[in-house]
Order: structure tokens, then C-alpha cells, then sequence
């Protein structure tokens, strides 16, 4: 089993000491398929290396072999061809030119075309099916307020700074009750870059991105979202945005 | 479109009636479990069955007008169409709960129509034009 192990834990240079070992044509099929399958981390994995002499198995101590191969082996330079046939086992010249006279590749090409002929489209029929999108997708924007109905948007500006492409503007005046609430929240969605920072940036989850995606206009000046409009967004949607928020509470 | 036995088998469920209206819309056989009816009329419908709907295709909506516009589902309903809410709207509790009293009706997109959305500024704005004030002229005594 240490044997064996010694050419596993050899990782990359295992072909050559597999062929280092191929005198004997049974020993080197057993090293091959071994390398084949086995990981070198398999290897180390083996449970019988973790017990050292005091009888309990500890897994930092362990000792690692060393990766590289010994010195003596037989480079791909050296002149050696019964070691070194890179058309070992490979396809003769006679399946190679069959192969390439009698068009098979195509043949086999067109046949994989063919079944796909037969079997029923993948295609979705929008608007009818869509296809699915996360409860995080980042959509068209919406302001959210409180259960009470108070606007959540405290006018913080953080999304306003954090905003990459600079589509948010924001000005405030503190209100009647003293509270300091946005006058002016105006996002250019056709600057937007659909980053989600400003979502993420926001304290009070006031700013979020829904799930509308179908929000295209004829216009572009249809685009230039002010605050009535993000606030309308959030009334209509706040069910479906408050559900994605629940689904995904776990991982915020 | 698929193969012929989805589509004899779909007909012998729907109806031949109903199979030539889906042909008119979603241009396919399909049939499933009726799930709900939103307040516009859209039907909505669901078939889990991997046999009969490949992914993606298990949920489908037939829309109440014969104008093929995807913001006519409220989002409530747009979140289970998209496979966002395993749940329908009507058996799902979080979407339920959620829901405020204030939730505003849904607006289907008004682009191209007089009720288009228009831009506009919401505050006071910063500078105005000249107003000119003239003395008044004249004799002052």
C-alpha cells in the first residue's frame, strides 16, 4: 500500500514515473488506472498514514510527501522510444484516414442534429411562460414605506453616493414635523446600471429593485423617474417586494 | 409544434374549444391545474408533470385581453409566474400578510397611451425668470 501511495502522492509528474515503472505490463496498468482515479488528496486521506506512534490519529502533524519526482527518472527528452510513443494506443493511420474519407465526423455531427429534430423545443412562450428569476433580481426601482404608510426614505443620501453611474439625485428639506424627508428623488434609469448597490446601501430598505423587468418605454423621457413615480412603484408592488425580502432575510 | 400525442392528449382534456383558444394565444396544446383568476381575468394554470412541461414551461397565464402585454400580471402573480414564490398568491401566507392596506391597484405599462408617464420636477425650482419691475414714471410730486 505504501508503494502505491508514493507514485499517488507524485501528483503532476505521475505519467512519467508511471512509465518509469512500465516493465512489466500488468504492475503498470495497476499504477495507471490508480493515478487515473485516485487524487493525490485521496492518497492523503488514507487512514492508515494518520496514526502515528502514540496510537491517535492527528491530522496536523501529518507528514506530507514530497511532490516532486526523483532525479533519475527518464525525461520526454531522453532517447527511449518504447517509453515514450506518444501514438501509443492511439487510432492507426488506417482509422485515421477512414475517418476522414469517409466523413464521419460529419456524419456524426448531422446525426446529433437530427435528434434534436425529433425531440421538442426548449422555447418558452413569453409573455405567457417566463422563465424564473430570483427573488434578488434587480429590476425596476421602487421606494417602499413603512406598514403605517409613512415613507421609509429618510434622505440619507448614501445611495446617491454610492450609485456608480451617478443616476440618483436627491435633495431634502426637513417637514412640518421636523423630520427630514427627500423632496427631490429623481433616478435617470437610463443611466442605471441595474448594480443594486443603492439597495444595498440603504439603512431603512427604502430604496429597493422589484422584480418588474417590463418597464420599457417608447419615450426616454418616460425614464426619468422622480420620487412620485418610485413611490408609486413600491404601493403597487409591496406585497410581492416584502415576500422577496422575507425569502431572502435569512442571508442579509 | 411538439409531439402529437402531447397535443391529442392536451385537446382531450381542454376541450376543443378552449385547445383553439390557447391556439390563438400562447400557439400550443397545453393543458394543466387551473390555479387562480387575478382581478383582471387572467387565468393562471400550473402543470408539474415532467413528462407532459418541460422547465420553464409548467406555469403559464392566459391573458384576459387579446393584447399580449406581460404588465397585465399584477405582481403578485408575476412573482409566481416567474417562479419567484413557489406558492400562489392565493395559498401563499407570506405574500397575504405582506399585503398592505395601503397597496395601491395595479397599473398595467401606459407606454404609447395618453396615460404614459411624464416627468416631471418636485421641487420648488431654484431659479425663475426675470420678473421686471417698473418705477412708476412721472411727476413724484
Amino acid at each position: 500500500m505504501s508503494f502505491l501511495r508514493a507514485y499517488m502522492a507524485a501528483g503532476p509528474s505521475a505519467r512519467v514515473i508511471a512509465a518509469r515503472f512500465a516493465n512489466s505490463p500488468s504492475s503498470s496498468i495497476i499504477a495507471r488506472r490508480l493515478l487515473s482515479n485516485a487524487t493525490p488528496r485521496l492518497a492523503a486521506a488514507d487512514p492508515h498514514k494518520h496514526v502515528h506512534s502514540h496510537g491517535h490519529p492527528d491530522y496536523i502533524q501529518d507528514v506530507i510527501d514530497p511532490r516532486s519526482p526523483p532525479l533519475n527518472i527518464p525525461l520526454p527528452t531522453d532517447k527511449n522510444p518504447d517509453v515514450h510513443d506518444p501514438y501509443h494506443g492511439g487510432p492507426s493511420a488506417l482509422e485515421k484516414a477512414v475517418h476522414i474519407f469517409f466523413f464521419t465526423e460529419i456524419i456524426r455531427g448531422m446525426w446529433i442534429v437530427l435528434e434534436q429534430f425529433f425531440r421538442p423545443p426548449y422555447t418558452i412562450m413569453y409573455p405567457f411562460e417566463k422563465g424564473p428569476l430570483s427573488p434578488r433580481f434587480r429590476g425596476e426601482h421602487a421606494l417602499r414605506r413603512y406598514p403605517s404608510g409613512e415613507e421609509r426614505c429618510i434622505a440619507c443620501k448614501l445611495c446617491e453616493a454610492i450609485c456608480p453611474a451617478q443616476a440618483i439625485t436627491i435633495e431634502s428639506e426637513a417637514r412640518q414635523d421636523g423630520s427630514r424627508r427627500t423632496t427631490r428623488y429623481d433616478i435617470d434609469m437610463t443611466k442605471c446600471i441595474y448594480c443594486g448597490f443603492c439597495q444595498e446601501a440603504c439603512p431603512v430598505d427604502a430604496i429597493v429593485e422589484t422584480q418588474n423587468q417590463e418597464f420599457s418605454t417608447e419615450t426616454r423621457e418616460e425614464l426619468l423617474y422622480n420620487k412620485e413615480k418610485l413611490l408609486a412603484n413600491g404601493d403597487r408592488a409591496e406585497a410581492e417586494i416584502a415576500a422577496n425580502l422575507h425569502a431572502d432575510h435569512v442571508y442579509r | 409544434m411538439v409531439s402529437l400525442a402531447r397535443t391529442i392528449r392536451s385537446i382531450r382534456r381542454v376541450g376543443v374549444r378552449e385547445w383553439w383558444h390557447q391556439m390563438q394565444y400562447i400557439g400550443d396544446a397545453k393543458s394543466g391545474r387551473f390555479i387562480g383568476k387575478d382581478q383582471f381575468g387572467n387565468r393562471y394554470f400550473e402543470n408539474l408533470n415532467p413528462e407532459e412541461e418541460i422547465p420553464g414551461r409548467d406555469r403559464w397565464v392566459d391573458f384576459a385581453q387579446h393584447d399580449y402585454n406581460a404588465t397585465q400580471v399584477p405582481p403578485e402573480w408575476h412573482a409566481w409566474l416567474s417562479h419567484i414564490r413557489k406558492d400562489a398568491p392565493t395559498e401563499d401566507p407570506v405574500v397575504q400578510n405582506l399585503s398592505p392596506p395601503w397597496k395601491a391597484p395595479w397599473v398595467e405599462n401606459l407606454t404609447g397611451t395618453r396615460g404614459s408617464y411624464k416627468s416631471y420636477n418636485t421641487v420648488k425650482p431654484k431659479y425663475t425668470a426675470w420678473d421686471p419691475k417698473v418705477a412708476t414714471r412721472g411727476p413724484s410730486v
